[in-house]
């Protein structure tokens, strides 16, 4: 591990050349900011990530739950009556949704929809609800509630008032659809949804062993807890430093544990790197609502999963798991 | 330029991030000082001209690539506050000359960097190319086309570089905006360009002469008042359309892959009717081959627009604002246009993972540098980047020939706004 001071002091480099500068393009999607980060000497680059931001607008369309004519929507409005048929890519999304919330004994929830309403903070304004307004909600969350039929691609719901919210996967789901087109077009480019959901093509410039990506100190946001290389490999942070309110003296986090329907509090900040975006995506929030306990378990049987985890009042954070494709510097301030 | 409701929220953005400290760019900054030195050691320089040019130039000036010994200047308290604040930031004290023919014999230089007025760059770069030096000549190159040609014939007769001071070239920015956006045809065919440069002042500088006996006639000028006003009289200047006009030419020469073959220029003193002999308000339209054209505007009565460069395409348009700035916006989705930054490539991570932060978080992050957004980052490149042409004989970006092109389309403008008429540029 090295010190945060060696590892930044900077490697006297040769005088700028074309390819010594990195090209940002980015636009706003999704309520946050994506950014395509690549080589200037990718000399297609702007083109090729100006239709990347593209694709992730239109995915948008589709999954966003803040537009009545988007797929999702339609979802939410139809399917407590009947089954609704939908795009075969949706469908495979959902159907990876189930597999992970019971891989994850339902930590990852895309039906806690109703949880976060009753939070306040689905239209991010906070508040503590009513004991009687929790238990409602959570009447109308969990795995049982979808019925998906793969012969027909269609999604029905249990019963009425359920809804679905992919907020919780859909970056990571959108940065490994434009991912795939980008390999055959650039030799390297680092995707970013805002901020918490990365992927790497590619391993970053010449000299360097992998995108270096900093991981932001949930307590202290002007501090690195970690620094990560990612080489072809995804990544997702979890935590709820950006996204909360206080009551009481008490802080209540963005991410309701679809189990209890309260805001999870066991864990400060997690970060995941996974074989693709999505999986990070989710795995993140998953580990976040559900601590420690299961990521270790998670890991236990599923390799290429890498966990860096910092729990509520730990001082360190703790590493679980491994993936070959990062490595990791802890920093030590 | 006409913004919508969304475009204004994101300038609002835009601003607020400024005021955070915006990674991307001012990385920037910070990233060039951590260049390795030049093989063979700092070049040994000296500087001819401290006044706001020279003294901006030798601000960006490194240790590792440029060993500046010696200043001259004609204003004996000018050149000693500068020599005084180089020892004051960790140079040695550097020699002192009112004569550049003096320096030039006396000292051992391998370069020299020329910020004087227009009028006079040609002899002083063909002296210093004459003497064997390596020249960084501030831009315009000269001020007539007899001039750029003796500066060329003296730079191929003693084998020397010489270097025309566009920063342009060595931006980042500019360089990511030609090849990575105009060259692979991402805002298509740009049949139009609209070069500005809007500010509101008077253009005119008050200094005091350094002593009371000073004497400006031993230097080519009648009085104090055209030494430190040279920028408007004609004598000594081309007026806007060299002085700021011409950062914007060469850009567009450089993007649209060549010289303007004609121009039409108009102007006046509009405002300020102070005895000054150069416009205060100019327009100026520059035809390229291709039926293609920029318009250039520079006026001193209003300062909203600033100072820009936009490349309008088939299919989007691109905006290099206040030499920084980049924006890029598709054809009819202008509301949610992708933006393009630059930085350098440093052993710092590119990026900074945090929680899902939403598209309005103000919240900085740990690779911020706090301050503003640093456009001298192209000075300091154009320095170091020459330096290393000394060492390594590796072409300069911009170079006499272009520069030249750059100085005739300012001639030939200035030229027709006398007339009043279009004239054709003479070949380069």
């Amino acid at each position: 591990m090295l010190k945060r001071r060696e590892f930044l002091k900077a490697v006297p480099s040769p005088p700028a050349t074309d390819d010594g500068y990195w090209l940002h393009v980015h636009r706003t999607a999704m309520a946050c900011r994506f950014e395509v980060t690549l080589p200037m000497a990718e000399q297609a680059g702007v083109q090729v990530a100006t239709n990347a931001l593209e694709d992730v607008a239109q995915i948008e369309q589709q999954l966003t739950i803040f537009q009545e004519s988007s797929e999702v929507s339609f979802v939410n409005q139809f399917a407590g009556a009947r089954p609704v048929r939908i795009a075969p890519s949706l469908f495979a999304l959902l159907a990876q949704c189930q597999a992970l919330h019971q891989e994850t004994v339902g930590a990852f929830d895309i039906t806690a929809g109703p949880l976060s309403q009753c939070w306040g903070f689905v239209r991010r304004q906070g508040r503590l609800p009513e004991a009687r307004e929790i238990e409602a909600a959570l009447a109308l969350v969990g795995g049982d509630k979808l019925i998906l039929q793969s012969e027909i691609t269609t999604i029905q719901f249990a019963r009425a008032g359920v809804t679905i919210n992919l907020g919780s996967i859909g970056k990571g789901y959108a940065l490994d659809q434009v991912a795939a087109k980008m390999r055959n077009q650039v030799q390297t480019a680092l995707l970013s949804a805002g901020s918490s959901s990365l992927l790497a093509i590619g391993q970053g410039s010449h000299e360097q062993r992998g995108w270096s990506v900093g991981i932001r100190h949930p307590r202290h946001p002007n501090q690195r807890l970690a620094v990560l290389r990612l080489r072809n490999v995804a990544m997702a942070t979890s935590g709820s430093e950006e996204q909360y309110f206080e009551h009481e003296g008490k802080r209540y986090g963005h991410i309701i544990d679809p189990r209890t329907g309260w805001p999870a509090d066991q864990v400060a900040g997690v970060t995941v790197i996974a074989p693709s975006a999505a999986l990070a995506d989710a795995l993140a929030t998953a580990f976040y609502v559900g601590g420690r306990t299961l990521a270790e378990s998670y890991c236990a049987t599923h390799p290429n999963v890498l966990v860096l985890m910092l729990e509520r009042e730990a001082e360190q954070p703790i590493l679980i798991g491994t993936n070959p494709h990062c490595e990791v510097e802890i920093i030590h301030e | 330029m006409n913004l919508t409701e969304e475009q204004k929220e994101q300038g609002r953005r835009n601003f607020l991030k400024a005021l955070a400290g915006t990674p991307a760019l001012a990385a920037l900054g910070a990233a060039a000082a951590t260049w390795g030195p030049v093989k063979g050691g700092p070049v040994k320089a000296a500087v001819i001209g401290t006044g706001g040019m020279g003294r901006g130039l030798i601000a960006q000036c490194q240790k590792e690539f440029i060993d500046l010994r010696a200043l001259c200047d004609i204003n004996p308290k000018r050149r000693k506050a500068v020599a005084e604040s180089l020892v004051k930031n960790g140079w040695a004290a550097p020699k002192e000359y009112d004569d550049w023919k003096e320096m030039l014999q006396k000292e051992d230089l391998e370069m020299v960097i020329i910020a004087t007025p227009l009028w006079s760059h040609a002899d002083i770069a063909v002296g210093c190319l004459d003497a064997g030096k390596h020249v960084l000549c501030e831009k315009m190159m000269a001020k007539s086309e007899a001039d750029c040609q003796r500066m060329i014939e003296a730079m191929k007769r003693n084998n020397r570089l010489l270097e025309i001071g566009y920063q342009r070239y060595y931006n980042p920015v500019y360089q990511a905006s030609y090849n990575n956006v105009l060259k692979q045809g991402v805002i298509g065919d740009v049949y139009f360009a609209r070069l500005v440069w809007h500010r509101n002042v008077n253009w005119r500088r008050k200094e005091d002469p350094p002593s009371p006996d000073f004497n400006p006639s031993k230097y080519g000028y009648p009085d104090w008042e055209h030494l430190v006003n040279w920028r408007l009289y004609k004598q000594y200047s081309e007026g806007l359309v060299a002085e700021l006009g011409s950062h914007l030419i060469t850009a567009t020469n450089w993007f649209f892959e060549s010289a303007p073959t004609a121009a039409y220029c108009t102007g006046s003193i509009a405002r300020h009717k102070d005895g000054r002999e150069v416009f205060d308000h100019v327009y100026a339209t520059l035809e390229y081959p291709g039926g293609r054209a920029a318009t250039f505007s520079s006026i001193e009565s209003n300062a909203f627009e600033d100072h820009y460069e936009m490349f309008m395409g088939t299919k989007g348009t691109l905006i290099l604002q206040n030499e920084i700035e980049v924006y890029l916006f598709t054809e009819g989705e202008v509301p949610q246009a992708a933006k393009v930054e630059v930085s350098k490539q440093t052993a710092a991570p590119v990026a900074d993972a945090s929680a899902t932060r939403p598209a309005d978080s103000q919240r900085t992050v740990t690779s911020a540098t706090p301050g503003q957004i640093d456009r001298n980052i192209s000075y300091k490149n154009e320095i170091a980047e020459f330096c290393s042409s000394v060492r390594t004989g590796k072409p300069v970006r911009c170079g006499p020939h272009k520069a030249m092109q750059s100085a005739l389309t300012v001639l030939t403008a200035n030229r027709a706004a006398e007339k009043g008429a279009r004239l054709e540029l003479p070949n380069a």
